[in-house]
């Protein structure tokens, strides 16, 4: 019951959403194909290659660069991205969501053979497929865990909103551990235990004190950045080897990483991708297709209808805070994993752009994964399109993924719904 | 309340009215064992203190040299927040017996009101969108962007002062405004929920500072770093006892006082703000009664973000004169300290203002503590985080302190969750 609920009685029909989100991706088709496409000259070339930047990682089948002409591919691709827009306006498809996705994976495409048109300004000028693919699957991950993290918590009726405290914590913890015991086994386990702590403390003052779940959470965060920054210069800064920040190892996955493109991006990563995509489908057969998924549903929906069937709707909170806890600090172990040293604030907000995605998934693991995907591209290239000197400045660039993220929450995806009981604490009758 | 009869409340001795659930006392208590949290911070990071206590079974004196080491430690470093936030007894003894040194003397006391100021302005922004159930975690956002609304004004219109210091403060609260207006459009329109927006507006925000500062107009000429033009001395809130006793305390305190009256009067007196009061305690009665909720939340985020401009730009005004990339980023924002002053204040403007004076001392208490011991600032966030954890849970607070029940309080719930 909430402020947002009464305004939503007044809303417009579904429909009208459907179209405005068509006509959205009719603007950026004839975006693409006016600015990237017409306005070059005829005789640009981009180039896209397909080999892995980093030279550890030998392309078995080595894939000739791709030249196209700049004009007429980005053409192409803009008149895609109108047709989907059209299909969307007049047939209002009851996936228009994944049809936008689809619009914003062809506009970054058109956007990156646009910025390495040959005689352009870029310094660098092909575009490497696979470099983006691998660079954007990092953050990606790392988003799928603080989701994953979301939708255990969110299924059960407790808004997380400490998620970021937890990747600061499994962050932090991550690269001690890591450095003292050259072991990322230990790290996992400790950042593990330190999100499950903090998700505990959340729990504790939701549950039993029933606190304002949205503001213990912040508080957290706060608590956790203050800390970990303090704690960086009483500890880290004096014993520089305990944030050695060393790199998790890629573990190749045999015969299946020599597949180009795929390969690099799927199957040669670090355990912590392995780990994640285990838990996409753990969370996801749980939740869906388990006694004990069916019962998280009804506590997060209807709590006073699953205590009257004999389900203890505070245990059942307790044990899924706890557990998603637990994958967010996992996340964070993996986020320092693949970023390197831990330095105060370098999670810079990703854990609240995991609850956009959490959000714009629909509170499902699947749609949450699909959603970090698009966000974490998003992220990897507004980080390094510098490099393409593209006529925009760096912190306009900076500004992007949080705009993103503010674009999906505003429901640009459509009215969600997330769990009715959802940050409401609950009180035994 | 409704249970005491009123023969009982005033024969209420003040020793049972000390141990009853106050908010006063609660808040009390919550910074006492704030503090306590933050010595335990500092005995577990100190690596003398720790030293001290591995040896504890070695010799028989052991144990009472380590308690006298860990008291030093921990005495030593909030004696220095302090004599750094407040007065240092010497330098008081010293002014009062000699009659000179009066400025250094002043200094941390300056200083306090100096931080507290804009702190308080946030603060009551924060506040007013709490009590109409609205969680504004932008303000930190909205006052940069009121810090380079002001600073534009401020260095590039040329006017006299009784007109450019009120034109440089309005700049300020429409910055405030113009960054609270989206969060609060979308809220409304689109049931976007406010956390996530004016989270994410605030690194917006933070990026937008480095690309004004950065860009032609509000550069500093001739400099390649990433700092604004100063702004004239028309624009400045002057110092209130001028420039010559070097305290920087200055007439902003006026602003936030006038804010202060102003926040009472429209949460006590205005009929806007008793809808607001009434949409945050009871949306179906809202609604019921009439009022538009789609206004209201419109103009809830006007006015918290207006504040929130207008502390940023009085920040700008009284101490720099001018933006740099830095300015209210990391260490320096004021956004969630905001958030911890308005819910240790309850979300009343009287309550608001001593919340922000105690959480300005503690943050430049913090700076002087690290300077003179070597912990870091972050000690104070640390206290304050704790402090809102407790204050935010009463009930954990009443347990531990076994204090009496007054009233048993409904749950009520300062934000909502993402609804639809």
């Amino acid at each position: 019951m909430s402020v947002s609920t009464l305004v939503s009685t007044a809303r417009p029909a579904r429909d009208r959403r459907t179209t405005t989100i068509g006509l959205i991706m009719v603007a950026i088709g004839l975006f693409i194909t006016i600015a990237f496409g017409l306005m070059v000259p005829g005789w640009a070339h981009s180039q896209l290659t397909f080999d892995p930047i980093n030279s550890a990682v030998h392309a078995p089948w080595h894939l000739g660069a791709l030249t196209v002409v700049t004009r007429w591919s980005d053409v192409v691709l803009g008149l895609l991205a109108i047709a989907l827009g059209v299909e969307v306006v007049l047939r209002h498809p009851r996936r228009a969501l994944s049809r936008f996705g689809v619009t914003s994976v062809l506009f970054l495409l058109a956007l990156l053979l646009w910025s390495s048109r040959t005689s352009g300004p870029a310094s660098v000028n092909f575009v490497d497929l696979t470099a983006v693919l691998v660079g954007s699957s990092s953050l990606a991950m790392v988003l799928i865990y603080g989701s994953l993290s979301g939708v255990m918590c969110e299924r059960a009726g407790v808004v997380n909103i400490a998620i970021e405290g937890q990747f600061i914590v499994g962050a932090f913890l991550g690269s001690m551990i890591e450095s003292t015991t050259g072991n990322f086994w230990f790290a996992t386990l400790a950042g593990a235990l330190a999100g499950a702590l903090l998700g505990w403390v959340l729990a504790f003052l939701a549950l039993r004190y029933m606190s304002d779940q949205i503001i213990v959470g912040v508080v957290i965060v706060t608590l956790m950045s203050s800390l970990s920054s303090y704690l960086n210069l009483q500890v880290l800064t004096p014993y520089p080897q305990y944030n050695l920040g060393n790199l998790a190892p890629n573990v190749a996955i045999p015969l299946l990483y020599k597949i180009p493109v795929l390969g690099p991006v799927l199957f040669n990563q670090t355990g912590f991708f392995y780990l994640a995509v285990a838990l996409i489908a753990l969370v996801s057969f749980g939740l869906f297709r388990t006694r004990w998924g069916l019962r998280v549903r009804a506590v997060g929906e209807h709590p006073k209808a699953a205590e009257s069937v004999g389900i203890n709707v505070v245990a059942t909170r307790y044990r899924n805070v706890v557990l998603g806890g637990a994958i967010a600090g996992i996340g964070g172990v993996a986020f320092m994993a693949t970023q390197g040293q831990f330095q105060p604030g370098y999670t810079s907000g990703f854990g609240y752009i995991a609850l956009a995605a959490l959000i714009f998934g629909r509170w499902t693991p699947s749609g949450a994964v699909v959603a970090s995907v698009l966000f974490g591209i998003s992220s990897y290239l507004a980080n390094n399109l510098q490099s393409y000197s593209i006529p925009v400045s760096t912190e306009v660039l900076n500004m992007f993924p949080y705009l993103i993220t503010i674009a999906v929450v505003a429901g640009l995806i459509g009215r969600v719904r997330p769990p009715a009981a959802d940050g409401i604490p609950y009180q035994r009758s | 309340m409704s249970s005491l009869t009123p023969e009982t409340s005033v024969r209420r001795a003040w020793w049972r009215r000390l141990f009853a659930q106050s908010p006063t006392v609660l808040a009390g208590l919550a910074i006492l064992l704030g503090f306590v949290v933050g010595a335990f911070v500092i005995i577990f990071t100190s690596p003398v203190v720790l030293r001290s206590w591995r040896h504890i079974f070695s010799s028989g004196g052991a144990i009472f040299s380590a308690l006298k080491i860990t008291a030093d430690n921990v005495g030593a470093a909030y004696r220095a927040m302090f004599t750094g936030s407040v007065i240092s007894p010497n330098l008081l003894w010293h002014s009062l017996s000699t009659g000179h040194g009066w400025s250094t003397t002043l200094t941390p006391l300056s200083e306090t009101l100096t931080y507290a100021t804009p702190l308080l302005i946030a603060s009551i922004g924060v506040g007013i969108a709490f009590q109409t159930g609205i969680f504004n975690i932008g303000a930190n956002g909205q006052a940069i962007m009121g810090g380079i609304g002001g600073a534009a004004v401020g260095s590039m219109i040329h006017v006299p002062m009784g007109l450019h210091l009120p034109l440089t403060l309005l700049a300020g609260v429409l910055g405030g405004v113009v960054v609270g207006l989206v969060p609060g459009l979308l809220k409304a329109y689109t049931g976007a929920h406010e956390v996530i927006v004016t989270l994410m507006f605030n690194y917006v925000v933070a990026a937008f500072l480095i690309f004004a500062v950065l860009s032609t107009p509000l550069q500093q000429p001739g400099q390649s770093n990433d700092i604004s033009r100063t702004i004239d001395g028309s624009a400045q809130l002057p110092p209130l006892f001028g420039v010559a006793s070097g305290l920087r305390v200055s007439y902003g305190i006026f602003v936030a006082a006038a804010v202060v009256i102003f926040a009472w009067w429209f949460l006590e007196r205005s009929s806007l703000g008793f809808e607001f009061r009434v949409t945050g305690q009871n949306p179906q009665a809202a609604r019921a009664s009439g009022i538009n909720a789609r206004f209201i939340i419109i103009a809830v985020f006007c006015v918290s973000g207006g504040l929130a401009g207008l502390a940023g730009t009085v920040q700008m005004q009284s101490t720099t004169h001018y933006v740099d990339g830095g300015f209210l980023i990391g260490n320096a924002g004021i956004g969630f300290t905001a958030i911890t002053v308005a819910l240790l204040g309850r979300n009343k403007p009287v309550g608001i203002m001593w919340g922000s004076i105690l959480f300005a001392a503690l943050g430049v208490g913090g700076r002087a503590m690290q300077a003179a011991t070597g912990i870091p600032l972050d000690l104070a966030t640390i206290i304050q985080s704790f402090v809102v954890l407790l204050v935010a849970t009463p009930v954990m607070i009443t347990e531990i302190f076994r204090l009496r029940h007054v009233s048993t309080q409904r749950i009520q719930l300062a934000t909502q969750g993402w609804g639809s």
